[in-house]
């Protein structure tokens, strides 16, 4: 599309970022169709062409107001449009710079700021999480139901095995996940350690910057990644042969550090190497299939084979552009997955969008757990934490990390 | 031979009269429609293929040209009409089977006569020659007067060419029996339509259903192992589906008002009176001496519409159009035809 | 910018207040947009060469509201453009900016599916795409196949009369409506077609189907569904010459066969999707078929393998056939992303529809290769070979002066081209203001004077999508289209300019 950027923005890092993104979109609006709130609401503003044309006016020396702002906080960021976009348009990236722009001209009523910072501390930060959730349990009764819904019963945690090989890798413990599913992390030590890895992890790593960078806190967010790069980089160094992410809203965030820091001159390279080691769970496991499928099949074998929906998370399908690994693990380990339509919709979740956008999160959490559990599985597989806990909150049906599925197989 | 120009002129100078011409090619449908009107005005004269390349896969016509040349032409390449027109007569025209609109019993699975229309040249009402449409497989420019033109009984306009979508002959043909009553007919018939079987036609008639298959010969032999019944041999067949597309099958060879309904393939049977039913339940042909209200509501009731075809009262015998829709009709005919030349009350007693 | 300013044809001077008063009372806030940062976004289609803010944009949520819409802006003499999902190709939902634009967006439930019928009665906003995807559990599917299938609209691709690379076997949209609800101007319902084959009266929905929402508004679908061919596989073959590939078409079709679909791609458009889709096409070849054989798998077998004989005596210089279904989608992903793809290599484009007779494909190339190097503009060329329906893409960046310019005019020189071959100048993507002015080359002052008849009679006071689909002789004057055209000329009693 033509576009002529106006004077405020043009020739900065992010006009220029911004304006390569804009020329590559040819308003095709192929992106509609798979844009979950386009499919709800029905309206241009709430699709991803209507989106970029809003944030394309503002670019264009046009001043936003709240109903810009508003069809920007609707997106979810679950990035099904770039998946569909034939032209390669990072809507991502564009939409990022344009939230901020927008915040910057709009601002937010007091209130709704201090919410927006809450919810980007809280939940960035175990330390204030644990507690929180504690309070919210013991006044759920009190909570809006959306919120209420979300707390998740107590869940154990479970042995992780002591380090014991040569080859390791580094697990990111996350802001809410060790909370709320410690079994996760636990959970995949003990099948990496079945294979010959051992799982570490890192002192002063914490949450990946995603709350705070989304809520466009985009500056804490970053100080998050550097605290977490400062933490990972010497074990890196020292031989760990990569950072396992086990939650993919993560994922999808750490291997985008070299992006978000790419302008940052003493950070940029180190940043890089980070997102470089990067991978998701799948694709480490994915490439350790010589060692594990043979586990996997002695367990099968003989056994009948039981049913599982999977829900692949937006941060992985979309935002990582992984398909089809963590499925093929789950066959490889006894399951068949059920069909679900629509796999390639969000569930709603978005990291905090479920709070701040309840009515429009709850319309497509119904159409998920609708779509996952209409063959009647047996349980439901997943690969992001928020997934997890969101669509446990629709249904009764229970919903686990893969690797947990997994890890039952193989303890079992 | 007569040309466009000396037509032109005539339909002018008859507008300028204020005389109705009452177009007319071989008159095989004479029998048809609410009135006949005018002075006749014949079409033969104009006759003979403008433009067939088999490989274009479209035959250009003139509207006068016999039907039975036409495919004969097109048999020559191994193409055909796949629309299957009926011949009502030695004399039928292709400008006829166009402007009629009838499709016989290869319709319910190829389409029918108005959607392999590709183009039309035609003289308005105010005697001017104009052509809609092309010679291309696909035209969206300007609106699709083309197609408008079948099925209007010339009541707009004065066809002189066509160009129409020409098929290659199926690779294998054949015709299978089953003895079944109606219901069980329709039923069986349309859950064979919604499966992947070469079905090209079907007609239930008298406790037994035939059906047509057409296409590759792996394909039609499949289907006949598929779905069993009797295979009727090749003579009997093409004489079959031939007197049922000519309408000379002995079920329209009586004297009593012939009715054609055109409803939802699945419409229970109407038991109305004595019946054939094509098209997979789409067409019901019914010969019986009834009043045109219990018809049209019973047609109404299955989706669709009746239409008094033969013998009766014909003007009663058509099924009358929504307000709205018919205050359409006058004002499209105005469009066309202004001063009224044209094929007036032919097709429904108000327009 | 970019073409020639589009005149106004009628002209209308609406007071936007009194508009948005009346319209808020019968819509409820949220199917209302008129300050211009909700409507800018609206302002373009899939064209976005053409631009134009309308006064406000409505979003009905049912039939009732349409009606409703439809009798004020009538009253009010207010114009109305309809919009689908907006991925027209040639403006047809560029907004009118003394008009409505009318969304049929929300309106997208599929409301009954009859399979043993084989019908689905759909909303107008309800997703090509979704109708076939709906439908496959029963084993039926929606026919047409428009590239943009996944998220163009069935009402849209009734205003255009859409095809897709397998209408040369199952029709274009109009073979495959039975019937629509139909809002008029001045806000009737009718039921145009009907659930039987055949409906009373004259075909008034052949004439609806591809009117570009100049007759009035479809607020409710019935299509026919068609059996999910048990098997299809898709043959790619290479040539070495343009020439070749265009002759392996007509020898095909001459053969008897009729192939579910028959695409070809040149050198340029090849090179440019497979960056996105890798579908494995072959990089060096001059042009590629894609030839695809449905039904059951004993008839694939014995079509595919005639199919191979004919390329090979067509001179292919590679065939290969997909081995399994995911490899069919992608030799074919690679054609239905094509248009958008080349925003990968260029920042625009502008996309071509003529429909040519098969014979003269070579013919036609290379006056477009020579237009190409005379503009000094690069276009890839993909076609619908099998019904004769050429895409070629004018590439160019709409940010360096003149470029637009020098696109329109090298795409109205194809067009003329495509008219002297004897073909149309859009065989699925419709006028719209796009080729508006070259309908002065290709129909006659009667002809046209005849299509102002109709819409008139369906719409008396020019109202919806004015400026779209068929010019005014005054426009055609202006445009300076005095050709010759068979033997006379053009416009006799115009005054020039």
């Amino acid at each position: 599309m033509e576009t002529h950027l106006a004077d405020f923005i043009k020739g900065t890092a992010e006009g220029d970022e911004a304006e390569s993104i804009l020329r590559r979109c040819v308003h095709c609006g192929f992106c509609t169709a798979t844009c979950p709130t386009y499919q709800l609401l029905g309206d241009e503003l709430d699709g991803p062409r209507g989106r970029i044309y809003l944030i394309k006016q503002v670019l264009e020396g046009t001043k936003a107001t709240e109903k810009t702002q508003l069809h920007l906080d609707r997106c979810l960021t679950c990035r099904s449009c770039e998946t569909t976009c034939p032209s390669g348009v990072q809507y991502g990236r564009l939409v990022d710079i344009g939230r901020k722009i927008v915040e910057e001209q709009v601002g937010r009523p007091f209130a709704k700021s201090v919410e927006r910072k809450a919810m980007a501390t809280v939940f960035s930060s175990p330390s204030l999480f644990r507690p929180a959730l504690s309070a919210g349990r013991a006044m759920s009764g009190l909570l809006p139901e959306a919120l209420r819904k979300k707390i998740p019963a107590v869940s154990a945690g479970s042995a992780w095995p002591a380090p014991r090989h040569k080859r390791r890798m580094i697990v990111l413990d996350g802001c809410v996940q060790p909370t709320l599913a410690p079994n996760i992390n636990a959970a995949t030590a003990r099948v990496l350690d079945r294979i010959g890895i051992s799982l570490v992890r890192a002192e002063n790593a914490g949450c990946c910057g995603a709350v705070a960078f989304h809520l466009n806190y985009q500056e804490d967010g970053r100080a998050h990644m550097r605290r977490n790069i400062e933490a990972w980089e010497k074990m890196l160094i020292d031989g760990a042969e990569a950072v396992v992410m086990t939650a993919s809203g993560c994922g999808s965030t750490v291997k985008e550090y070299a992006h978000h820091l790419a302008h940052d001159q003493a950070w940029a390279v180190r940043a890089q190497r980070v997102s470089d080691a990067t991978l998701d769970l799948s694709e480490i496991l994915a490439g350790e299939t010589a060692a594990l499928v043979p586990l996997l099949e002695a367990k099968v074998q003989g056994k009948p084979r039981r049913r599982l929906a999977y829900h692949s998370p937006c941060s992985l399908q979309h935002g990582q552009q992984i398909r089809g690994k963590a499925e093929a693990l789950l066959v490889a380990a006894g399951f068949d997955l059920t069909p679900v339509p629509d796999g390639h919709l969000c569930c709603g979740s978005a990291g905090t969008y479920s709070l701040l956008q309840p009515e429009l999160s709850q319309q497509l959490l119904a159409n998920k757990v609708k779509a996952l559990t209409g063959s009647s599985p047996e349980g439901i597989a997943t690969a992001n934490i928020g997934c997890l806990t969101h669509i446990q909150s629709g249904t009764a049906v229970r919903v686990r990390h893969w690797v947990e599925w997994l890890d039952d197989e193989l303890g079992a | 031979m007569a040309d466009v120009e000396h037509w032109a002129e005539a339909v002018r100078a008859a507008a300028a009269a204020k005389r109705t011409l009452r177009i007319r090619g071989g008159g095989t449908k004479d029998f048809y429609g609410v009135a006949l009107e005018g002075d006749v005005f014949e079409t033969t004269g104009y006759s003979g293929v403008v433009d067939h390349d088999p490989s274009e896969l479209v035959l250009t016509v003139r509207a006068g040209t016999r039907l039975s040349e036409v495919e004969k032409t097109l048999a020559d390449a191994n193409q055909m009409l796949a629309f299957e027109p009926p011949r009502l007569g030695d004399n039928a025209t292709i400008g006829g089977a166009v402007v009629s609109g009838f499709s016989g019993p290869r319709r319910v699975a190829a389409g029918s006569a108005r959607d392999f229309v590709l183009g039309v040249r035609v003289i308005d009402g105010q005697g001017r020659d104009l052509s809609f449409g092309g010679r291309v497989m696909k035209n969206v420019a300007g609106y699709d007067l083309s197609r408008l033109m079948a099925g209007s009984f010339g009541t707009l306009s004065l066809l002189t060419e066509v160009s129409l979508k020409v098929l290659p002959r199926p690779e294998a043909e054949s015709t299978l029996a089953f003895p079944m009553l109606e219901s069980e007919a329709l039923d069986r018939i349309n859950r064979w339509a919604a499966q992947p079987l070469p079905l090209s036609a079907s007609c239930h008639f008298d406790g037994k259903l035939w059906v047509r298959l057409s296409g590759a010969t792996a394909a039609v032999e499949t289907a006949e192992v598929r779905m069993g019944g009797e295979v009727i041999g090749k003579e009997e067949a093409d004489a079959f589906w031939t007197s049922v597309r000519d309408l000379r099958h002995e079920f329209f060879t009586g004297s009593t008002p012939l009715w054609r309904l055109s409803v939802r393939s699945t419409a229970a049977p109407l038991s109305l009176g004595p019946q054939m039913a094509e098209w997979h339940g789409a067409l019901r042909w019914i010969a019986a001496d009834l009043p045109a209200d219990k018809v049209h509501a019973a047609a109404a009731a299955a989706g669709g519409h009746a239409t008094l075809y033969r013998g009766g009262a014909k003007a009663a015998g058509i099924q009358r159009l929504a307000p709205p829709v018919l205050a359409l009709h006058k004002r499209l005919k105005q469009a066309f035809d202004p001063a009224g030349v044209f094929g007036v009350h032919r097709i429904h007693p108000e327009f | 910018m970019g073409k020639p300013e589009v005149l106004p044809d009628p002209q209308f001077q609406v007071d936007r207040h009194e508009l948005v008063r009346r319209l808020a009372a019968v819509l409820p806030a949220t199917s209302l947009l008129y300050s211009t940062e909700d409507t800018k976004p609206y302002e373009c289609d899939g064209l976005s060469a053409f631009r134009k803010v309308p006064l406000a944009v409505v979003l009905p949520e049912n039939e009732a509201q349409v009606q409703a819409v439809m009798r004020v802006c009538h009253e009010l003499k207010v114009p109305v453009v309809a919009r689908g999902a907006g991925t027209g190709l040639s403006g047809g939902a560029l907004p009118h900016e003394q008009g409505v634009t009318l969304g049929l967006s929300k309106m997208k439930s599929i409301l009954d599916i009859d399979p043993v019928a084989r019908t689905a009665k759909v909303q107008p906003g309800v997703r090509n795409l979704a109708i076939s995807e709906a439908t496959a559990p029963h084993g039926l599917y929606y026919a047409p196949d428009p590239s943009s299938q996944i998220a163009c609209s069935i009402g849209g691709n009734i205003a255009e009369n859409s095809g897709g690379v397998h209408c040369l076997k199952y029709g274009l949209t109009v073979h495959n409506v039975l019937k629509v609800r139909f809002v008029t101007i001045e806000g009737e319902v009718m039921e145009l077609g009907s659930e039987g084959l055949d409906s009373a009266g004259l075909d008034l929905l052949a004439l609806v189907i591809g009117s570009e929402g100049l007759l009035g508004v479809v607020t409710e679908v019935t299509v026919k569904l068609l059996p999910k061919p048990q098997l299809a596989r898709v043959v790619l073959a290479a040539f070495d010459s343009l020439e070749k590939a265009g002759q392996a078409v007509a020898n095909i079709i001459g053969a008897g066969i009729i192939p579910a679909g028959l695409e070809m791609m040149d050198k340029l458009a090849t090179q440019a999707v497979e960056q996105f889709v890798h579908a494995g096409y072959p990089l060096d070849a001059e042009a590629i078929l894609l030839c695809e054989s449905d039904g059951t798998p004993e008839e694939v077998a014995a079509e595919i393998e005639r199919m191979e004989a004919v390329m090979r005596a067509s001179g292919a210089t590679q065939i290969r056939l997909s081995k399994d279904e995911a490899e069919r989608l992608r030799f074919w992903s690679g054609r239905k992303a094509a248009f958008p793809a080349v925003g990968r290599i260029m920042p625009d484009y502008y996309c071509m529809d003529g429909t040519i007779p098969k014979r003269k494909l070579a013919e036609v190339l290379e006056g477009i290769d020579r237009l190409s190097k005379e503009f000094g503009l690069r276009c890839p060329n993909v076609f619908h070979a099998g019904d004769g329906n050429l895409h070629p893409l004018i590439m160019f960046d709409a940010n360096v002066p003149g470029q637009s310019d020098l696109a329109a005019k090298f795409g109205s020189r194809i067009l003329t081209l495509c008219i002297e071959a004897g073909g149309t100048i859009t065989g699925e993507h419709g006028v719209g203001v796009e080729k508006i002015n070259e309908m002065c080359v290709q129909f006659r002052p009667d002809e046209l004077e005849t299509f102002r008849a109709v819409k008139t009679a369906f719409d008396a006071h020019g109202l919806l999508n004015p400026g779209k689909a068929v010019p005014t002789l005054n426009r055609c004057a202006e445009f300076g289209m005095m050709h010759v055209h068979r033997g006379e000329e053009r416009f006799p009693d115009l005054p020039r300019f």
